[in-house]
C-alpha cells in the first residue's frame, strides 16, 4: 500500500517504514534546527523539545541528521521497500 | 552465511558501475538496494556533462542509456532588479549549430530509468541485485570490514565491500571511517517537475538550459553562494526546476528553509518574465521532490582529506565526498570513482590482500584524476557569496562567466586535455567510439530507443527512407578510421605521451585564447542563422540511418 499526498505530487510513501528517526530527548535543547529544514513538516517543538509529529511526508534527505547541533537525532533508513519513493528525481 | 568476493552498497549512479566490472573478471558480486524498483529514491537535476560520458565506463559510452534530452548550453540570467525586470544575459557556453545538438555538452536525464538501465547491465554481466534490502551495519572483525548486516538481520560476508550509499553516508559515518559533514557544506535542493509538451519544450529551450542568479535581498534565487543559483533543465516532454540553499550559512546559522523555499519559489514565478509569459501557461505540476546534495565538501581541505577507504572497504561516489561543486554534476565523479574502485578491488582480490595499506592505490588514483580533482576544488560558485558581499556586479558577471560561461575553459581545460590523452594513450580505438556515440544517443532521443525493459525498443524502421549512400560513406569513414587507429596504435600512443607534459599549459593558453574565442563565438552568432538549414540536414541524416551505422564496433573494451 502507498500513500500520497496533494503537496508532493509524482511521491508515494510506501506503508511499514515505521519510525526510523528518533529525537534522543535528554540531548535536545529545542534549537528548533530540524523544524527549519524539514521541507514535509516531520518536526515540531513542544515542551522546549523537538519531536517528531510524523514522518508521513518524509523524503529522507537527512537535512535534520545535519542541522542538529547536539546530536540528537539519531537517523537510519526504513527498511528496504519502504518510504517515499518517485520515477521524477 | 552468504559469502561473496564483492558485495555493493547502493545501485544509484556508481555502485553498478563497480558491480558490473567486478563480476565481469569473474568475482562472485552482489549488489544491494534498499528501494524496490532501483533509482526510484534517487533525486537529481541532472545533466550529465559530455566528460562523464567520454571518460566514464565503456558500457555506457558504447551503449544505449535512457536519457531526457542532449544540451547544447547554458542560458545564464543573471536578474539585476528584478521589480523593473532588469537583466542580463550570459549564454557564451554553447555549442553552436550546425554541430549542437548531435554534438552535445551533456545529456539530461531523470535517475529512475537511468540507474535502472545500468543495474540491468550489471546483471547482464552477473552481478547478483538484490532490492528492497537496507543495510543497516557493516560487520567487521577486528576492525576490519567483512561483509553486511541488511534490515532482514541477514549477514552476508564479503571478501571486500564498495560502498555506493550516497552523500549521507550513513553506513561509514556509523562505522566511523569518515565524519558526518556539517551542515554548511550541503546543500538542501527543492526540485520541482513539470509536464509540458514537447514541441513546447523544443520551441522555448531548444537544448539550452536556463539558470537564473540575482541578489539576495530580491528573494528570488538562493543567497549567492549559499546555494546553487537556479535551474531550469529542458526534459523531454517536461522541464526541471531546482532552486538549493546549503543548511547553514557562514556564521553557523540554520536558515528557515522550508519559509524561504515557498517565498523564492512564489516570487521567481510570479515575477520572471519568461516564467511567467512561456513556462505558466503551458506547464502542469507534475512532482515536487527534495533532497540534499553535498556541494562544498571538496572545498574543504579537512573534509576533502578524509578518508575514502579502510581495511576491506571502498567508499565511492557521493559516499566519498566527490560531488562536485562548480556544475555541481556527482555523477562523472561517481563513474570514475566506481570504475577506479573495481580496478582496484580485482587486484586487491587477486593479490589476497584488502588491507587499507594496499587499498590505498584507490585513494592515490582518485587524488591524481584530473577532472575528479577540477571539479571537486573549482571555486566560483563558492566565490559567489563574495559577489553579494560586495555587492558587486561586476565580480558577479566574472564568477557566472568563470563558472558556468566559456570562461570556464581557462580552469578546466588543463584536465580535459590530460583526460583526452591519457584515455587515447590507453586506448587510441576510443576516439571512434567518441565519435559514434553522439550521433547515437541523438538518434535513441530521437526514437526512444533505449536498450533495458523499460525503454520502447528499436523503432520500427523505413529501409526505403534511409539515407543510404551517405551512411555508407559515414559507416565506411568510421571503419576507415577504426582500422587507422588499430594499424597506427604505437604511434597514436606515442603521440598522446609525447603531449601529456604539455597538457598543464592548457589553462593558460585557454585564458591567452579565451578572448579570441568569444569574439569569434559573437560573430557566428551574427552568421548562425545561414547554418541552420545544414544542421536540419544532420539531425534528418542521424534520425533516418539505420542505427548500425553508429553501433560501437566489438571491441575489448577498456
Ligand atoms: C538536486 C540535485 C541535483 C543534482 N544535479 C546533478 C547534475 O546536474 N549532474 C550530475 O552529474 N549530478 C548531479 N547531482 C549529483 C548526483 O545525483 C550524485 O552525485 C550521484 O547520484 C552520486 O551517485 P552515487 O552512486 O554516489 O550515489 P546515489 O546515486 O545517491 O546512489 C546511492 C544509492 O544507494 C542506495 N542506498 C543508500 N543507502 C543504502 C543502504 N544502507 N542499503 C542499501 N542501499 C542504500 C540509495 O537508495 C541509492 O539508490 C545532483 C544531486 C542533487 C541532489
Ligand atoms: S529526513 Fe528530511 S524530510 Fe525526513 S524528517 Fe528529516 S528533514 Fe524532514
Ligand atoms: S536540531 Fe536537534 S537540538 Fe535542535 S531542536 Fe532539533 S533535535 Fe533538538
Amino acid at each position: 500500500m502507498a500513500r500520497t499526498f496533494e503537496e508532493f505530487p509524482g511521491v508515494e510513501w510506501v506503508e511499514g517504514a515505521g519510525l526510523f528517526i528518533r529525537v534522543i530527548e535528554e540531548r535536545c535543547d529545542g534549537c528548533a534546527n530540524c523544524v527549519k529544514v524539514c521541507l514535509a513538516d516531520c518536526y515540531e517543538i513542544s515542551g522546549k523539545k523537538a519531536r517528531i509529529r510524523d514522518l508521513d511526508k518524509c523524503m529522507e534527505c537527512a537535512s535534520c541528521w545535519y542541522v542538529c547541533p547536539r546530536d540528537a537525532i539519531e537517523f537510519s533508513w526504513p527498511p528496504g521497500g519502504t518510504g517515499f519513493r518517485t520515477d521524477w528525481g | 552465511m552468504q559469502e561473496y568476493d564483492v558485495v555493493v552498497i547502493g545501485a544509484g549512479f556508481g555502485g553498478p558501475v563497480a558491480a558490473k566490472k567486478c563480476a565481469e573478471a569473474g568475482f562472485r558480486t552482489l549488489m544491494l538496494e534498499r528501494s524496490a524498483k532501483v533509482g526510484e529514491k534517487v533525486i537529481s537535476g541532472l545533466t550529465i556533462p559530455f566528460y562523464g560520458f567520454l571518460f566514464g565506463p565503456a558500457f555506457i559510452r558504447d551503449g544505449n542509456p535512457p536519457i531526457e534530452r542532449p544540451v547544447d548550453g547554458i542560458v545564464n540570467y543573471i536578474i539585476k532588479d528584478i521589480e523593473a525586470g532588469d537583466m542580463e544575459i550570459d549564454d557564451s557556453l554553447r555549442i553552436p549549430k550546425p554541430l549542437s545538438p548531435i554534438l552535445a555538452f551533456g545529456y539530461n536525464a531523470y535517475c529512475q530509468p537511468f540507474c535502472q538501465w545500468e543495474a540491468e547491465k550489471a546483471v547482464e554481466s552477473g552481478v547478483e541485485l538484490r532490492t528492497s534490502t537496507t543495510v543497516v551495519e557493516l560487520l567487521r572483525e577486528d576492525g576490519r570490514v567483512v561483509g553486511v548486516r541488511t534490515d532482514k538481520g541477514e549477514e552476508i560476508r564479503a571478501r571486500l565491500v564498495i560502498d555506493g550509499e550516497g552523500s549521507q553516508g550513513l553506513l561509514a559515518v556509523g562505522a566511523g571511517i569518515r565524519e558526518k559533514y556539517p551542515p554548511e557544506v550541503i546543500s538542501l535542493a527543492d526540485v520541482y517537475d513539470y509536464e509540458m509538451a514537447k514541441e513546447d519544450v523544443d520551441e522555448i529551450f531548444g537544448y539550452t538550459l536556463r539558470f537564473c542568479w540575482g541578489w539576495d535581498e530580491q528573494k528570488i534565487a538562493p543567497p549567492l553562494g549559499h546555494g546553487n543559483g537556479l535551474m531550469v533543465w529542458p526534459y523531454r516532454e517536461s522541464v526541471h526546476f531546482c532552486q538549493d540553499q546549503c543548511l547553514a550559512m557562514d556564521d553557523g546559522k540554520v536558515p528557515n528553509l522550508r519559509k524561504l523555499f515557498e517565498e523564492y519559489h512564489r516570487n521567481l514565478t510570479s515575477h520572471l518574465p519568461w516564467w511567467k509569459e512561456e513556462i505558466e501557461p503551458r506547464a502542469r505540476l507534475r512532482a515536487r521532490v527534495f533532497e540534499n546534495f553535498e556541494i562544498f565538501v571538496g572545498l574543504n581541505e579537512r573534509l576533502r582529506a578524509m578518508p575514502n577507504h579502510a581495511d576491506g572497504i571502498i567508499l565511492i561516489g557521493d559516499a566519498a565526498g566527490l560531488e562536485s561543486t562548480e556544475l555541481c554534476d556527482g555523477v562523472p565523479a561517481a563513474w570514475f570513482s566506481a570504475d577506479i574502485a573495481a580496478d582496484v578491488a580485482i587486484e586487491a582480490l587477486r593479490a589476497g590482500d584488502v588491507s587499507a595499506s594496499f587499498l590505498s592505490r584507490y585513494d592515490e588514483r582518485v587524488r591524481a584524476h584530473p577532472i575528479i580533482q577540477w571539479s571537486i576544488t573549482a571555486p566560483h560558485r563558492y566565490n559567489l557569496r563574495f559577489a553579494q558581499e560586495h555587492h558587486s556586479l561586476e565580480e558577479l558577471r566574472r564568477y557566472v562567466h568563470d563558472g558556468w560561461g566559456l570562461g570556464g575553459f581557462a580552469f578546466m581545460s588543463t584536465a580535459l586535455v590530460r583526460m583526452i590523452l591519457q584515455a587515447v594513450r590507453e586506448d587510441p580505438g576510443i576516439i571512434a567510439s567518441w565519435l559514434r556515440m553522439f550521433p547515437r544517443y541523438y538518434y535513441n532521443w530521437l526514437h526512444e530507443r533505449y536498450d533495458y525493459s523499460g525503454g520502447k525498443g528499436e523503432p520500427p524502421r523505413d529501409p526505403s527512407r534511409e539515407p543510404r549512400a551517405a551512411q555508407a560513406v559515414v559507416r565506411g569513414g568510421l571503419r576507415l578510421m577504426d582500422a587507422a587507429l588499430a594499424l597506427g596504435a604505437p604511434l597514436v600512443r606515442a603521440a598522446a605521451g609525447l603531449l601529456e607534459p604539455a597538457a598543464r599549459f592548457a589553462n593558460p593558453a585557454m585564458k591567452l585564447l579565451l578572448p579570441g574565442i568569444e569574439a569569434l563565438m559573437r560573430g557566428w552568432k551574427k552568421v548562425e542563422p545561414a547554418f541552420v538549414p545544414l544542421s536540419d540536414r544532420i539531425i534528418r541524416f542521424v534520425g533516418r540511418a539505420d542505427p548500425a551505422t553508429f553501433a560501437a564496433p566489438e571491441r575489448g573494451g577498456r
